[in-house]
């Protein structure tokens, strides 16, 4: 404990000099960046320089500027191996290094992540940045604005270099229409690799060749417009999360503890987590506290043969969906395939090169991360259900009571949601059903917890959150939700509306035993008093 | 039975690296670190310090890490002593030329301060398995 505090003491004080060495060292970067053009070397300096932050802001906390000096060196490094140096290259560069200065008041700080909870707004360093290359104004502006009222900035191109040239865009949107539009087959889409931010394709056609043309260029979402926008959104979000769950976790079992070590070196030189364990009696103990992602698993041990070990693990419901793939030197068909019929997933023969063994892990791990999202939500929303969020509110009202901090609890309703489904159908219901959800999952804070009430009824609760900061949020999520457009299946566009109910405990000598009921009167009473709107049931005092 | 390490020796240009390295390394680890500037400098203190482990930047003026590793390998103090990379490229073709170099591990930045210990133990101790 006392080297603990030590080291956060002396780290505080190394962040502290840091931050005072980083305003002259942008200042440093500035005076290159405005002497690229003139000064032989600057370009190489600044390459340099943008290295050297790249690998020690993130250490001291400023992870948003560490990866752009990360990208921008990148940047730098491709000029330097081009033949000849580009103007336009060297100009967008240099604007860029310019805007690194603003990531300093952004940049969250990840040993401050708890006074960026207390805050009852959506972080700005928290935004995503889509890149958007619609030649269609209507679609664009349509776009625009939904993305806008779901958090997102937006940035319009009009041409595929300068969109892939743009500084921190973190996923593109590409309409390939009018239909025979060769958009997709221009060279920068052909040289997208893993590292290139998620692309999604909006078409006017929905026909195999475009589809298949969208997977050459790694497109992962495929639209045909009409575009159901928020299922859109929803394509996006899916993928954030997927980048974002943290690292991936994998559990190697093998009894040469040598070469399991040496896997787990490479997975772990790749951002994996890894665990190994080579006493296969652990096994159950180890799959529980580790909860892994994927198992690679020996095929042959002293005592126990990998097919015996990965029924067992198969015998436990709560991981049947962990993929488990064997390692071996067993190349032999008839034999690989026995081992599969009786449990596990895939093979890896060894010798395996550390490339093959990061993609192989890297493919299943992304895989079951994916379906394990899928199963673990609500199907419709991916929200807590109705039980789960009751209790919810309950754990909370006693923590806030404990922690003597306010308490807010909000109802939403959807309004007039019954003609929606009996005028444009149940799936454009369900679309906007996704949509509430999505939205209310971007606008509140981590530490808030959503749930599903009912079919179109949802309960947010907002652990020390004022009744008035609450009612700020919620209305602000009111008017985005009321700006997006939707469309029906026959491509019909509408809009929606909410009323919310919010109720709030304050200490001292509050009721928190009544927050839902409350939360409901004043969700009828906005009902009452024309709907799309926010009421506050009122401070209750005893 | 598996050596206790104790003497890393840090070569790395950026002073806040160094610095943050130095206290992470010594608080939380309870090593003894030597910091050098440059390779030329680790060079120089490498038959006196007399390290179990080094540290080394990739990226550096002058003599850059893989150089500075051919180096090292050349003195016979440095016989069998695992030598880590840290970097910022990240790439796993890079992590794997890393390795071809005869790199211990490789650790990337921007690295934790309270986990480095632990990084560099993991990979002392596999190297000593």
């Amino acid at each position: 404990m006392h080297e603990s505090e030590q080291l956060v003491a002396q780290l505080a004080a190394l962040e502290e000099r840091f931050r005072q060495r980083l305003h002259d060292e942008l200042d440093e970067l500035n005076h290159l960046a405005d002497h690229l053009h003139r000064t032989p070397g600057a370009l190489q300096d600044l390459r340099d320089r943008l290295h050297k932050l790249a690998g020690s802001a993130g250490t001291f906390g400023y992870a948003v500027l560490g990866e752009r000096c990360r990208e921008l060196e990148q940047r730098a490094q491709a000029e330097l191996d081009a033949p000849h140096r580009s103007s336009a290259v060297l100009n967008s560069l240099a604007e860029a290094t310019h805007h690194l200065n603003q990531l300093l008041e952004h940049t969250p700080d990840a040993r401050t992540e708890h006074q960026r909870l207390d805050t009852p707004t959506t972080d700005e360093g928290d935004q995503r940045h889509i890149g958007l290359l619609v030649a269609d104004d209507q679609m664009r502006e349509q776009l625009e604005r939904t993305l806008g009222s779901f958090g997102y900035q937006t940035s319009c191109f009009d041409n595929p270099t300068t969109l892939h040239q743009a500084d921190h865009i973190d996923a593109m949107i590409v309409d390939t229409s009018p239909p025979g539009s060769t958009l997709l087959q221009d060279p920068v889409f052909r040289q997208r690799d893993a590292q290139s931010p998620p692309l999604l394709v909006i078409s006017s056609q929905d026909n195999f060749t475009g589809r298949l043309h969208a997977v050459r260029v790694g497109a992962i979402g495929f639209f045909t417009k009409p575009v159901d926008l928020p299922m859109l959104e929803s394509r996006l979000e899916r993928c954030f999360n997927t980048l974002q769950g943290g690292p991936f976790r994998v559990l190697i079992i093998d009894d040469d503890t040598e070469l399991s070590a040496r896997y787990a070196l490479v997975l772990s030189s790749a951002g994996m987590m890894v665990d190994t364990l080579s006493d296969p009696q652990q096994l159950l103990d180890k799959m529980t506290a580790f909860s892994p992602e994927v198992v690679l698993m020996d095929l042959s041990m002293p005592q126990y043969s990998g097919p015996e070990l990965a029924q067992v693990i198969r015998l436990n419901d709560d991981w049947l969906r962990v993929p488990i793939v064997y390692l071996s030197a067993e190349v032999n068909a008839e034999r690989q395939m026995s081992a599969l019929l009786k449990a596990g997933d895939d093979f890896i023969t060894k010798p395996i090169s550390d490339s093959a063994l990061l993609t192989t892990v890297y493919a299943r791990a992304q895989r079951a991360r994916m379906v394990s999202e899928a199963l673990a939500r609500d199907s419709l929303t991916g929200l807590l259900k109705h039980a789960d969020i009751k209790e919810q509110v309950e754990i909370e009202a006693e923590r806030a009571l404990r922690t003597r901090s306010p308490l807010t609890v909000a109802m939403i309703d959807i309004d007039r949601f019954k003609s929606v489904n009996d005028r444009y159908g149940h799936a454009s219901g369900d679309s906007v059903i996704r949509a509430l959800s999505n939205l209310l999952r971007q606008r509140l804070r981590k530490i808030d917890r959503l749930g599903r009430y009912g079919g179109e009824e949802f309960v947010a609760v907002l652990p020390g959150c004022s009744e008035d900061d609450a009612f700020s949020i919620l209305d602000s999520i009111r008017q985005a939700f009321s700006a997006v457009q939707f469309s029906s299946t026959q491509g019909k566009p509408f809009n929606c509306t909410f009323s919310a109910g919010i109720s709030s405990c304050m200490a001292p000598g509050w009721n928190n035993s009544a927050l839902l009921e409350d939360a409901d009167r004043a969700l009828y009473q906005a009902k009452e008093s024309g709907r799309d709107r926010v009421c506050k049931a009122g401070v209750s005092s005893n | 039975m598996t050596m206790i390490l104790k003497r890393i020796m840090h070569i790395e240009d950026d002073p806040s690296i160094q610095e943050v390295a130095r206290v992470a390394l010594e608080v939380v680890g309870g090593f003894e670190v030597r910091s050098c500037d440059s390779g030329a400098d680790g060079l120089a203190a490498a038959d006196d310090f007399s390290p179990q482990l080094v540290l080394l930047d990739v990226m550096m003026p002058g003599m850059d890490g893989p150089q500075t590793l051919i180096e090292l390998r050349k003195l016979p103090c440095m016989q069998g002593v695992p030598i880590v990379f840290m970097t910022a490229k990240a790439q796993t073709q890079e992590v794997a030329a890393y390795r071809d170099l005869g790199a211990a591990g490789v650790i990337i930045k921007p690295f934790d301060p309270m986990t480095l210990s632990d990084q560099i133990r993991e990979i002392w101790e596999y190297k000593h398995a």
